[in-house]
């Protein structure tokens, strides 16, 4: 019987990185991925669980993923975005699972060699994501108040969930 | 994070976010070949509410590539096949970040 092959987790190329993973974000990690002597400017945002969605208070988020297609996501928005701004480096990291109040979901690094680029560049990488890849987030609000499964695009009230844990994990 | 494998002569169905609510499942093993026009309705027939609730607000890939499944039931016959070992995915609308 042939092995199954390991699951890819994150994609690598020249200046540029993509990753999906279950542990806490390094934030050292990433930066030290796009710095470089060429690059005057880095810019990095961190997206964390924040306590409330509406005034409703959030107990945690879970974050799932079809994750071949998110990686490949993830790297179509690295290239383009790279591209564009003549970025040095650019580097993107999902987490998964649970994410709990404060800690970061994502984190985007990108380095130019001055800051204009590097500033527009990162913005531009994060609208991307949020609108293209192909992650979803289950917002659990504890108790008799459920989970809802969110949706970035404008307008949706995400959809609401019973006995939501049961669906987290396992598939990502 | 790796696929099922289908059983042979199915292709895998995958569910994610508020399909897998739906469900209550991650994966389903459907008969293939299936033209993809008949898909949603295999699916509603298994279950029921689930075009409404979900498919119709969500996109669709086949072997990770993103299909407009009301072009493919316009083309009628010529419309996409779903073969045996091909992998489908419901994909609701995204959260990442």
């Amino acid at each position: 019987m042939a092995a199954e092959p390991s699951p890819v987790t994150c994609i690598e190329e020249e200046n540029l990185f993509v990753q999906l993973t279950h542990d806490r974000l390094d934030i050292a990690s990433i930066m030290a991925r796009v710095k470089s002597p060429k690059a005057g400017a880095v810019v990095l945002f961190a997206g964390t669980t924040r306590d409330s969605f509406a005034d409703k208070p959030v107990v945690h988020l879970a974050y799932s993923a079809y994750a071949p297609l998110a990686l490949r996501t993830m790297q179509s928005i690295a290239r383009e975005v790279k591209g564009q701004h003549s970025l040095t480096a650019i580097a993107m990291v999902h987490r998964l699972g649970v994410c709990p109040v404060g800690e970061e979901s994502i984190l985007i690094a990108v380095s130019s060699p001055h800051r204009l680029a590097a500033w527009r560049a990162g913005e531009q990488a994060l609208e991307e994501c949020k609108e293209r890849v192909e992650v979803w987030k289950l917002e659990e609000f504890g108790g008799d108040e459920g989970a809802v499964w969110r949706a970035n695009r404008d307008g949706q009230a995400g959809a609401r969930v019973e006995n939501a844990m049961d669906d987290v994990g396992g598939q990502t | 994070m790796s696929t099922p494998k289908a059983p042979a002569g199915h292709f895998t169905l995958l569910y994610f976010a508020s399909a897998t609510s739906f469900t209550r499942k991650q994966h389903d093993f459907f008969a293939a070949p299936l033209p993809l026009a008949k898909l949603y309705n295999a699916i509603e027939e298994k279950y029921p509410g689930i075009k409404a609730k979900v498919l119709e607000s969500s996109a669709l890939t086949v072997n990770l590539d993103y299909v407009d499944v009301e072009e493919e039931v316009q083309k009628g016959d010529g419309g996409l096949v779903i073969q045996a070992g091909d992998e489908v995915a419901i994909i609701p609308p995204v959260s990442s970040g």
